[in-house]
This record gives structure tokens, sequence and C-alpha cells, in this order.
């Protein structure tokens, strides 16, 4: 009994001790957390705080130099190619190792893993869609193919991990320890799975939606509302180029049934309305210097940590400078001493699905022609955070995984439906990048393309010797005209895809005589493309106003392409308005704020820009009055897409008392007059609430632009409100969540001048000084100078650190 | 004297040895100085706690002010606590905590330490 007080003491303290190095629910371990020498106290350090003048790093050949400016983003410099990639993967894991890691997590299907059974729906249809079974195949495909690539991935692999071996408890970034766990190693598969990660974040298809529309609307009512090629197209590869290649043919089955029930299940995930691209090369016969300069800015979700990294990469042969993605090789939009290149998406229906007829419950063979085949099961283990591991079996024909079926997401037990994909082939897409990293000439970026399966980009070049050219390149499957837009009869082999699009018959132009090429997400030909090229996702206004721009310029600077980048003009605003005012009339009564709107618009200049009101109105107005029109086909149970904002107007600029604005279920015949008005009386009641609740309606203040950490929950990691203009549908395609994650302008003289911004920072730590500090330049569309560094220059350094 | 001696040492130790070792460590680090410099209960509790208390918040201080970092800030909301200052407090009382335990623990074994001379005489 004498010992009772010193056994309850150190019982208490030793519970203590235990309490609080365990989560409680959301609360990650306390101690561990707040420990000032080992917990997020440290992460408060920014980098130049920490700067090294050495570091180690095995394995390399000759001692790497790293240069980092006063922006901290590094040039390094090494003497040969293994060394430069594995000094890529150290210097890349040392910024942005939990961001390289989670994207992957993501990527892999095993976010369940870190944050619980909350993702295990989103971690079985990352699986399912088989992104991982694709990076398997992708790997054995480099490692068989392309013995140089594979090394280069290796030696990226190992400095990550030296990186990860050398990390202390102090340093692990600040997301692993509020998330309570920790970095695993990095492989050359990791690297491919990024790569197969941005097709799924790029690759859409709207089959389902499709299917849905051709039974709900007939095919004759389905062509009228969603025409392939609606008037007005400006498509990529300039109007009436001439294709120099005989086609392959394609034959197309003389009858074919489609699946005719109406699908009631759940769409893929889709990648986001915004989510496109800008870029262009004009010819030096455009520019004031006699230059090409060459330009590019992808839209995507804004996130910080930022999707892209900045970085130069120098070796004996080579100097490419640019944005590469955390986790793989290489610089992937960017420029070296003789050639520039950026992308853009290349939307394309390469996505399809297939019903599956199973010969019985057990899902061993499917009924293909008048045989039956034999499938595959792959079953996948989804770990999952304080529960039992989650296993999932997933059925793989010759098409690819069966996604939709009994066990998911399937409302009807028949339903079996396989995704064909050429994500699932194997391919080397990382060649590529380090291939356009080294190029030097128009030859060199063609081979570099060569390699290139998805998702399919828009690749824009231009060359100090004065090329500029554009090349859409992805593995296009060989398709009859329709097939593939809607769901397909996976029991039929005439419905299989015939081959594909050979590479150099991918549409592509070299300095074509308007003296620019762009691209924008638009129609990639105009239709005397001999094959066929359907997307749903094809948009019809920046591409219109860019290749206006740049018709009517000439003597261009940078400055001009700088400004081109960050253009606020509402092109379907300056289409619609004035249709809609006309249509409105003046029946709006003697209403003051009726009055007040109707007279902002009439005054307005179609610049989006962050102080104007006008365009708030006008966005509200045009979503009600578009949500009026398509009343009735968007009250439909199943799942479809409704007819493109381009084709909307035109239906109203044409026909405004047409059929196709009458809603059947009502008595009276509805017009678009009808719609305007509608819309704008549910624009007052929206306008009304929002200056009661919010005050101010100016754009920027309307549209609320933020940059989320990729943990949304992590709200103050995250920067809101950015004070910027545009949005989507306009160069500047800035909208509340999405828009320009890089902009890169680059002039190709005697000596290149390179610009360049991104939306975040090139820390991945948000403690860091130097987290999003681009995002004030950005917002105002200032850049920073990305001129190529040589390793004697010493103005602008920040720090140096030497690897050996 | 003895308490500002154990305050003094306990600050000391945690300066010294924490970027080494983990918070565990440290707490036992605490009970063997409490043993060693043989407070009362109370006095020990209140001079490990203030010790490592003291030492966390000086900690907590310095990187602040020198990193001039958003961080705490960022974290006190993160968490929920609204603020840097709310999130030192925490960070403090935390430190207050390990570091008063420990000792206390230290100061009840060496009691047991001490008394063994004392069963000898039969007392």
């Amino acid at each position: 009994m004498k010992y009772a007080g010193f056994l309850v003491s150190l019982v208490l303290t030793i519970a203590l001790a235990i309490a609080v190095s365990r989560p409680f629910g959301a609360i990650p371990p306390l101690a561990p957390l707040l420990d000032p020498s080992h917990g997020f106290w440290q992460n408060s350090y920014s980098e130049d705080e920490l700067a090294e003048d050495e570091l180690e790093l095995n394995n390399l050949n000759a001692e790497v130099r790293v240069v980092y400016d006063e922006n901290l983003i590094p040039h390094i410099f090494a003497d040969n190619q293994t060394d430069l990639y594995r000094a890529q993967g150290y210097i890349t894991a040392k910024h942005r190792l939990w961001q390289m890691e989670f994207q992957t997590m993501a990527a892999a299907g095993r976010i369940s893993e870190i944050v619980g059974p909350m993702a295990l729906d989103l971690d079985r249809m990352t699986r399912r869609k088989g992104l991982a079974f694709g990076a398997e195949k992708g790997v054995e495909f480099i490692r068989e193919n392309d013995p140089d690539s594979y090394q280069n991935l290796e030696a990226y692999a190992d400095g990550v991990n030296q990186y990860i071996d050398q990390l202390s408890d102090a340093k692990l970034p600040v997301e692993y320890k509020i998330l309570n766990y920790r970095p695993e190693h990095w492989t050359a598969f990791k690297s491919i799975l990024l790569l197969k990660y941005m097709t799924d974040m790029l690759v859409g298809d709207r089959d389902l939606e499709y299917s849905n529309l051709r039974k709900i609307l007939g095919d004759v009512m389905l062509d009228k509302l969603y025409p392939e090629f609606p008037t007005g197209v400006d498509p990529i590869i300039e109007a009436g180029h001439k294709w120099g290649f005989k086609p392959l043919d394609v034959t197309r089955p003389d009858s074919i049934n489609y699946p005719d029930d109406q699908l009631v299940i759940e769409p893929l995930p889709q990648p986001e309305e915004g989510t496109g691209s800008n870029n262009w090369a004009v010819a030096g016969s455009k520019t004031k210097s006699g230059n090409p300069i060459l330009a590019n800015d992808p839209h995507l979700g804004l996130n910080l940590p930022s999707l892209w990294y900045s970085m130069q990469l120098t070796s004996p042969e080579h100097s490419v400078k640019g944005a590469t993605l955390p986790g793989a090789l290489g610089v992937i939009s960017g420029f070296n001493e003789n050639i520039a290149w950026g992308v853009t998406n290349a939307t394309r229906d390469t996505r399809d699905w297939y019903k599956i007829t199973f010969q019985d419950n057990s899902r061993k063979a499917y009924r293909y022609g008048d045989k039956w085949e034999q499938t595959s099961f792959r079953v996948e283990e989804i770990k999952v955070k304080g529960e039992e591991l989650f296993l999932d079996t997933v059925v793989y024909t010759h098409y690819g995984p069966v996604v939709y079926d009994k066990t998911f997401k399937g409302t009807r037990q028949d339903v079996n439906f396989a995704l064909k994909w050429n994500v699932h082939e194997g391919s080397n897409e990382q060649k590529t990048f380090l291939m356009l990293n080294t190029a030097k000439n128009h030859d060199d970026y063609n081979e570099a393309l060569n390699n290139f399966t998805a998702p399919a980009q828009n690749f824009v070049f231009a060359s100090k010797a004065g090329d500029i050219a554009m090349r859409i390149q992805g593995k296009f499957p060989l398709k009859w005209k329709g097939q593939g837009k809607f769901f397909m009869d996976g029991a039929d082999p005439r419905m299989e895809w015939q081959g594909y699009i050979p590479n150099e018959q991918n549409a592509s132009t070299l300095n074509p005589s308007r003296g620019f090429v762009s691209s924008a997400n638009q129609h990639p030909t105009d239709s005397t493309y001999p094959y066929y090229v359907f997307d749903n996702s094809y948009e019809f206004y920046r591409n219109r106003r860019l290749n206006k721009r740049l018709s009517e310029m000439s003597e261009i600077t940078v400055e001009n392409m700088q400004e081109l980048q960050f253009d606020d003009y509402y092109l379907h605003a300056a289409e619609a308005l004035p249709i809609m005012l006309d249509l409105l009339g003046n029946e709006y009564g003697d209403d003051a704020d009726a009055k007040k709107y109707v007279s902002l618009l009439k005054e307005w200049d179609f610049y989006a820009d962050p102080n104007q009101k006008a365009p708030t109105v006008f966005y509200i107005w045009w979503r009600k009055t578009y949500g009026q029109i398509w009343k009735e086909l968007s009250e439909n149970v199943a799942p479809i897409v409704l007819p493109s904002y381009y084709q909307t107007v035109l239906f109203m600029k044409n026909e405004p008392d047409g059929a196709v604005f009458d809603l059947k279920n009502t008595a009276e015949m509805e017009n678009a007059a009808r719609h305007v008005k509608e819309g704008f009386k549910e624009l007052l009641a929206d306008m009304k609430s929002w200056e009661e609740k919010e005050g101010d309606f100016a754009w920027a203040n309307y549209k609320k632009t933020s940059i989320q950490h990729l943990v949304p929950q992590f709200k103050a990691f995250s920067v809101e409100n950015v004070y910027t203009g545009g949005g989507s549908g306009m160069l500047n395609a800035t909208s509340g969540r999405h828009g320009a994650s890089w902009r890169m302008v680059v002039d190709l003289g005697p000596e290149v001048k390179a610009f360049g911004i991104y939306p975040g920072g090139q820390s991945g730590n948000p403690g860091s000084k130097y987290y999003s500090n681009f995002i004030n330049k950005w917002a105002n569309g200032e850049y920073l100078n990305f001129d190529l560094r040589s390793l004697d220059q010493e103005e602008g350094v920040l720090f140096q650190t030497i690897l050996n | 004297m003895k308490f500002i001696l154990l305050t003094f040492l306990t600050v000391l130790l945690v300066i010294v040895f924490n970027p080494f070792v983990p918070y565990w460590v440290v707490m036992i680090g605490i009970m063997i100085l409490s043993v060693l410099v043989g407070n009362k209960g109370a006095a020990a509790f209140f001079a490990g706690g203030i010790g490592m208390g003291l030492a966390w918040l000086g900690q907590t201080v310095y990187i602040s002010t020198l990193s001039g970092s958003q961080l705490p800030q960022k974290m006190g909301e993160l968490m929920g606590f609204g603020s840097d200052l709310a999130l030192i407090a925490i960070t403090v009382v935390l430190g207050f905590l390990l570091g008063a335990f420990s000792a206390l623990t230290g100061s009840l074994l060496r009691k047991h330490l001490e008394r063994k001379p004392d069963n000898i005489y039969g007392r």
C-alpha cells in the first residue's frame, strides 16, 4: 500500500504520455504535433533560413550544384542525365514531398488509408477505372522498350527515397504531422501512375448521357440540339488545311443495335468545367523583334501546393526550364536554348463503354459474337484507416474493367459495363517529355511526340530557327462516324475499335501562312479531316477570341502576349447579352433595381475585370435563362448533358420562336423571350438576396476565386477571395476554382527570354514565406523572369547547395 | 531554492535534449531530475511543470519571432483554437502537464528510495 501514491502518479503520467501520443477522432496526436522541437512549430521556418551549403546524395557520378534564385526556383547543374534526374527527385521531394505522395495515393485509390472510410467509394471508383492497372502496364512497357527512360525513372525514385530516409521528425511536412502518417518509398511505378492520373483529370466521356439523350430525344432532335460541327467553329488546325495523306479505311456496320435502356446510373466523375487551356505561337513575321513568341497557360483546378513546380535542369548537353510536375521527370511545359513547347488538353472521346452479357452469375464468361469469352478477376485490396481491409473484385474483359456492376453504383442488378480506354495500354508519355527537354528542332519535337498516347494534347512548338507548329497528339482510335458516342453492345464484335490513327496522320500544321498557330480546347479540325473526331466538351469562346486577336495583331511584343493571356473579354456575353436585352424589351416596369441592372448591362464593355459589376448581373441572368430554356430536359432522372451555351445562343438568335423553346408539358407555347423574361425575374430575386447578404456584387467579389489546399478541410492553408478578373470561357479563364494554373511566354531570339508565373509558390510548406508568394503577382497579371541561368551567374541568388 | 533548481534544470534539459529525443524521453529525464533534486510532492509538480511549460513557451515564442511565419496562426485556425496565442497557450499547458506529472512521479519515487534505510531500523 505504501507504494500507492507513487504507482498512482506513475500510472497517471504514463496514461497522460500515451493519451497525447494518440489521435482522438479527427484530432491528431497532440504531443508530437505541439512539441516545439519536432511538431508543427518546426515547419515555421522558410527555406532560406534552413539553407544548407552541402547535402548528402549517394550514387552520383559527380557533384551536382543547385542554385536557388530569389523565388526559390532551383537550377540544377549536373554532369550527366542520371545525376540530373536523381537530383531532380531529391530536390522536388525536399520541397514538395507530401503533395507528390498524396497525389499518387489518390491516383492509386489509397486515400482511405489516410482519411478512413469516407474515401472508400472514391478509391473504389479510381481502382475500378483501372488507373493502377494502366500504370502497371506502362511500367512494364517502359522497362521492355526503353531501358534509358527506365533507368532515369529509377534514379529519380532513388533521389526521392534518399531524401525520405534523411528526413527528421522536425522536417516532416506538416500535413503528415496533422494527418498522422509517414511517407513511404517512391518508385518508378508512382511516377507513371501520376501521369495516368493526369489522364484521368483531363479525359472524360459522355457516353452515358448521350445514350440517354438518344433515347429521350431521338436521333433527329439530338443532332439539332447537339450538332457535331456547329456553325462558326474555328478549329485548331487552320480551316482549309490540306491533309497530305491517304486515310485508312473505317467500315461502318450496316446495322447497329445500341443497348436500348434508359440508364439511371451514376456517371463517372468528369473533368470539371473550366478545365482547359490556351497555347499559341506567333511567327517572327508578326512580332516586333522578328523572333517567334510562344505562350501557354494550362487551366486546371487551383490548388495549394500548386500542381506545378518550377525548375531549371542543366546537363552538358542541354538546359531546360519551365514547369515540372512533382513526381514526373523533366519539364512538362517549358523551353530550352533552342525550342519552346506548351500543352493544352486535346479533348476527344477516347473512352468507350461496352455492355457486357455474362453467361451466369459467376461472371467467368461473357458473350462475344457466338462464343463465350473468359473473364479475369482482379482483387483490389483497399486499406481503410481504422477499419478492416476492404476487398473489391473487379471483372476484366478484353475491352477493359467492368466498372459498373451489381456491387458498384448499378441500381439495376443486370447492369454491367466495361470500359475501354487507351490508358490501359502500355505507353511511354514520360519519354515524350524527356525528349522535348533536349529537343533542338522541329524534327526532334515530332520524334518526341510519337511516344505520346494519353491524355491527348495539343502540343504547340516554336524554335529559334523560326519554326512554329501545332500537333494534336494522342493515340486516337479509328472510329466510324458516331462510334463510341453512345454505349455499345460488347457482345457484338463489329463494335470494336478498328485500330488507331497513325501518328503521322494526326492533325498537325507547320508554319501556316496566317503567321500563328493556336489551340484552346476547341474542335481539332474542320469537317474535311478524314477521321471521326467527336467530343462533347469542345470549347467555343476562348479560341475565337484568341484567333481574332492574333489575326489582328502585328508588331507583337512579349508584353502583348502577356496581356492576351490576361485578357478578360467575355465573348459569350458579347454575343448573348444584346440578344437577351432585345428579347427582354421594356417589360420590367418601373422597378428601380431592374432599371439599375439593365443600365449597368447596357453600358458594359464586355470585359470581366475584377471591379466590374455588369459581369455578375449577366452571369446570373444567363444561368437563370439557360435553366429556364432547358428545364424539361434537365428534369430527367437519367443523367444527361445540356446543349452548349454556344448552341443555345445560336437558337436564341436564329429561331427565337422555334419549337426548341417550347416546354411540352405546359399548355402555352413558350419562346426565347419568355425564358429571358423568366430568367430576369429570377435574377432580380437573386440579386436582391445577394445585395442584402454580401453588399458589393463586383465580379471578383461574386466569383470568389479561391486556391484550395489539396485537403479541402485545411481551410487555413488555402488562399480565398483572390482579387482577379476573368472567368470560364475567357482567355483569362480564372473562375471560382479553376484558372490559369501556369502562365508562360517565351521569346525565341538569339538569347531566349522567358517569363512565367503560377498561383502558388515554390514551397509546399504552408509555414514558409514561399508557399503562396506568387499569388498576388499572378492575380495582377504580372510575371517572374524565367531566363535560363548559367552556373557562374551571381545576381539574384538566394542560396546554393552542393549535392554529393 | 530546490524549487528554483528543479525548474531551472528542467528548462535546461528540455532546451538541450528535446531537439534530439521525443517528448516521452524528456519526461523520463525530468522524472530522474526530480529524483535527484528531491523536492516534495506539490513543489516537484509545479517546478517540473513550470520548467517544461516555460521551456516550451520560450521555444514557441523564439520560433515564431525568428521565422515571422503565419503557420502558428494558420494552425490555430485549423485546429479550431482560433489564434496563434491560443495555440501557444495550449502548447504551454501541455508542456506543463507533461513536466509536472513526470516530476511528481520522480518525487514520489524518491520518497520510497529514501525510506529503505528507515525500514532497516524498523521504525
